[in-house]
């Protein structure tokens, strides 16, 4: 049995679990600091921009069926070795950053609303612990879970955005596009690190199966993510409007607003506990994907999880300790964006292309 | 003690005539063999018979019928006309149903632990089926009691077990591999399916784990079960077990693969789904919308019972924010003089529960009920009056206890988690909760057998298999039969 085997529906959903996991916690609030109210706009933008790329990658999927090639093969093949490296140096530092902020805005998530004070070390351990046991189970399990819980999770956004959206004044987002559109593409640029969450898939596409649609579950589970996270910025910065650059963690304020009185009692935050699932979820896969990065880097495969790997990347996960977590990204944004963009933007796009040339030299290798 | 000395000699000899190699025995040799091996066993008995031809009968007086002897075997040799040859006895002197030529002295050795009388000459043998029925009547199984639907319930005996299934099973569909388990007992296993719905591959698995077992001996299916379970899982049940013979071929009917034990009231069947374990066998003769509710009812209770304690704990010591306000000042004030944490006083009640359970299981039923009592009544409103456990506590543990109880397969598994979950959640808030609720799914979400993932028909989705998960759609509507278990035949109805 495969253990990462992945079917395309499974994807789908993982898809939408990543894609409504992170970015109801800080983003919000950082695209209300760069374009005021326009912050959904930016998200708009660049989920557009991130539809031409899934494509582009439905489209890779369904023409791998056939070879079932890892995409260092194809790098390797195609290009060269060293880009392949390259490649992955790149995601292994974006997946390990990624993990960081998620982490930290997890943190304080916990901190700040379950009243769970502990420090980060005690925090980090028992999640990479979950990610190492994810891992020693393979991705279909993650796969399988997020299948399981995606309708729970998603009724609970739902639920959560439904209850408050009756008390929101939408007068807050208007004018439109005040910020200006090259305002607001700038933006979008300058935080394509939060978008391209399908990038877990790059280290499962050998594993992939399609068994009758490629591209209807995909832009499906995509439409409904996208739909969920824009709608929710929207009401973030409808509800919070000037100080919405000052709200840190918008889930956790947005919730309060479907509570009729407090003296009720704090019930949206059962919602919350489910919804922050899809969060760790997030983080989970991303362990998954620098841990599968750090294989291939060092060109190695290990039977069994390796104590030794997952120990290196729960001490990079420590950086916190030393740095702060937004710094991290800061430091992300500014030194590797345009590397992480060209693997973001330019790798899917050039995929099919490269695949089809993998496949060309493989069958002529054979031939010969 | 005699069984197990007589088995223990059987087993010396068998290993000291397997180092033998080459040694043919010829027929006069047998006699000898079975004096030796049985030697200082009262048990075995001989008796000779003179039919035109001098006969030795071996047998076992504890296996055998006194009646079926004399009846299939004595009674026609002496009264019976007189034989000319070998040919002749096993054709026209014996009268019973099945008789069986022996290949060699370990075939001897089978038949005759089995019940059979071996006739022997000086170079021929035959065993007669003179096979004893020790077995209890048919009753309806205390563990699967049931308001409407059949009360018949398997008992030890192997083969009427399997009459009970092919009573149901009026098909020459329905095949029967025989095997022999256990080093000392060997035990008979009854392999079943359907030939026309159980995929091979899945058959051929089962058979040859059951013959890649190694063991002293077989005394119960829960033996069996622990080696047919291929990964060895450590939670979970991963076979199927049934004391119900229309449950097992109800299975069967979806392509699974029915085991019967010898000596054992449980039926296995494989490949096992964890959404069996919501299902009753009086669920099929209830109304769908009935039965729907009832699998709502008992997956709700089941993941309140593990979770329930947890978030009472995580509550009270960190989210006591989310209980509305009037209701935490009814809690507060009546925990508010307890000396223990509500961590050490939920763990409290959870392993007070789980003792009493125990002790309740292990008594008679009468004093079972007084300790049921005793422990519900005299522990836990003493220990709430005493000030030591609060009543929300009390009240949360017994509605979790009692809960468990709706999948009663799983009891202790599932107070083990809440335990473990409890604990966790008590150092680790709801994040602890979550993450050991993730690592469970995880686990659960992994685990594959027999091309079966556990969690089927919900992940991986498998719409039509949904039908009788935990909504159950009318019969009528029945029509493919469920994909999560591999098989041939995917229509149930039509052609």
């Amino acid at each position: 049995m495969n253990r990462d085997k992945v079917t395309v529906g499974q994807f789908s959903l993982l898809t939408l679990l990543v894609i409504s996991g992170s970015k109801f916690l800080s983003l919000p609030s950082k695209l209300a600091e760069t374009v005021g109210h326009d912050g959904w706009l930016v998200l708009v933008v660049a989920f557009l921009w991130d539809f031409v790329c899934l494509a582009f990658l439905a489209w890779a999927i369904k023409l791998n069926q056939q070879h079932h090639l890892p995409l260092d093969k194809i790098l390797r093949t195609t290009l060269s070795p060293i880009v392949e490296k390259a490649v992955h140096v790149v995601f292994f530092v974006m997946f390990v950053c990624r993990s960081v902020v998620l982490l930290n805005s997890c943190y304080r998530m916990f901190a700040v609303t379950f009243d769970v004070s502990t420090n980060w070390v005690m925090f980090v351990l028992p999640i990479v612990a979950v990610a190492f046991f994810a891992i020693a189970r393979g991705f279909n399990s993650i796969a399988r879970m997020g299948q399981l819980m995606c309708a729970v999770i998603v009724l609970c956004i739902v639920a959560l955005l439904s209850f408050t959206i009756r008390q929101t004044d939408f007068g807050g987002i208007f004018p439109i596009a005040e910020a200006g559109v090259s305002n607001i593409i700038k933006a979008t640029f300058e935080h394509s690190y939060w978008f391209s969450d399908y990038v877990f898939v790059y280290y499962i596409f050998e594993h992939i199966q399609v068994k009758k649609r490629v591209f209807t579950p995909i832009f499906t589970s995509f439409a409904v993510g996208v739909v969920l996270t824009v709608a929710m910025n929207v009401i973030f910065v409808a509800l919070f409007g000037s100080i919405a650059p000052e709200i840190k963690l918008a889930m956790s304020k947005i919730s309060v607003f479907s509570v009729a009185e407090i003296t009720n009692g704090r019930w949206d935050w059962l919602t919350l506990s489910v919804w922050i699932m899809s969060v760790l979820v997030k983080i989970v896969i991303f362990i998954y994907c620098a841990y599968k990065c750090g294989e291939k880097l060092f060109g190695l495969h290990f039977s069994k999880p390796n104590v030794w790997m997952i120990l290196a990347i729960a001490l990079l996960l420590m950086l916190p300790l030393f740095v702060p977590a937004e710094n991290i990204a800061q430091d992300f944004m500014d030194k590797l964006l345009v590397p992480f963009a060209l693997v973001q933007y330019l790798l899917p796009i050039s995929l099919p292309l490269l695949m089809t040339l993998a496949n060309k030299k493989l069958n002529t290798g054979v031939q010969k | 003690m005699l069984c197990s000395a007589h088995c223990f000699t059987i087993f010396t000899q068998r290993v000291y005539l397997r180092r033998q190699t080459g040694k043919i025995y010829c027929m006069n040799n047998y006699l000898n063999q079975l004096q030796k091996t049985y030697q200082n066993d009262d048990d075995f008995t001989t008796r000779q018979v003179d039919c035109g031809m001098p006969l030795t009968l071996c047998f076992l007086d504890s296996m055998c019928s006194d009646i079926k002897i004399s009846n299939y075997v004595v009674e026609p040799l002496t009264y019976g006309e007189k034989a000319t040859d070998f040919e002749c006895i096993k054709k026209r002197l014996t009268t019973g149903a099945i008789v069986k030529e022996p290949a060699n002295f370990f075939d001897v050795l089978d038949v005759m632990s089995n019940g059979y009388t071996v006739i022997m000459d000086e170079q021929n043998c035959i065993a007669v089926d003179t096979r004893t029925t020790l077995a209890r009547a048919i009753i309806e199984p205390p563990t699967s009691m049931v308001m409407r639907g059949p009360r018949e319930g398997f008992i030890e005996d192997a083969k009427t077990n399997l009459t009970l299934i092919r009573k149901r099973l009026k098909t020459a569909d329905l095949k029967v591999t025989t095997l022999n388990v256990g080093k000392y007992t060997n035990t008979t296993v009854f392999v079943c399916y359907l030939s026309s719905i159980a995929e091979k591959k899945v058959v051929d698995e089962v058979v040859q784990q059951v013959q890649k077992i190694n063991i002293d001996g077989v005394l119960d299916a829960s033996y069996l079960s622990r080696y047919i379970d291929k990964n060895k899982t450590a939670l979970f049940r991963r076979v199927g077990m049934t004391e119900k013979p229309d449950v097992a071929v109800g299975k069967m009917l979806e392509g699974r693969v029915a085991l019967i034990v010898d000596g054992s009231p449980m039926v296995l069947t494989v490949p096992y789904l964890y959404v069996e374990d919501l299902q009753s066998p009086g669920d099929y003769y209830e109304d769908n919308t009935m039965t729907s509710l009832n699998r709502i009812l008992r997956f709700i209770s089941v993941l309140a019972s593990v979770l329930l304690p947890s978030l009472y704990v995580c509550l009270k010591m960190y989210n006591y924010q989310i209980i509305p306000l009037k209701f935490l000042i009814t809690v507060l004030n009546s925990t508010q003089a307890i000396p223990f944490s509500p961590l050490a006083e939920m763990i409290l009640i959870i392993v007070i529960f789980d003792i009493l359970r125990e002790a309740n299981l292990r008594m008679p039923s009468a004093v079972g009920i007084s300790l049921s009592l005793v422990g519900a009544i005299v522990l836990g409103d003493a220990a709430v009056k005493a000030g030591l456990i609060g009543a929300p506590a009390v009240m949360i543990g017994a509605l979790s206890g009692i809960g468990l109880f709706t999948m009663p397969d799983n009891t202790l598994i599932l107070s083990l988690l809440r335990l473990v979950i409890t604990y966790i959640a008590g150092v680790m808030g709801i994040l602890g909760v979550i993450l050991s609720m993730m690592v469970i799914l995880f686990y659960l979400c992994s685990m594959q057998e027999y091309h079966t993932p556990f969690l089927a028909p919900f992940t991986p989705t498998m719409d039509n298999d949904k039908q009788d998960a935990v909504l159950n759609k009318p019969l009528v509507s029945w029509k493919k039969r469920p994909k999560s278990i591999p098989n041939k035949n995917t229509t149930r109805r039509g052609q």
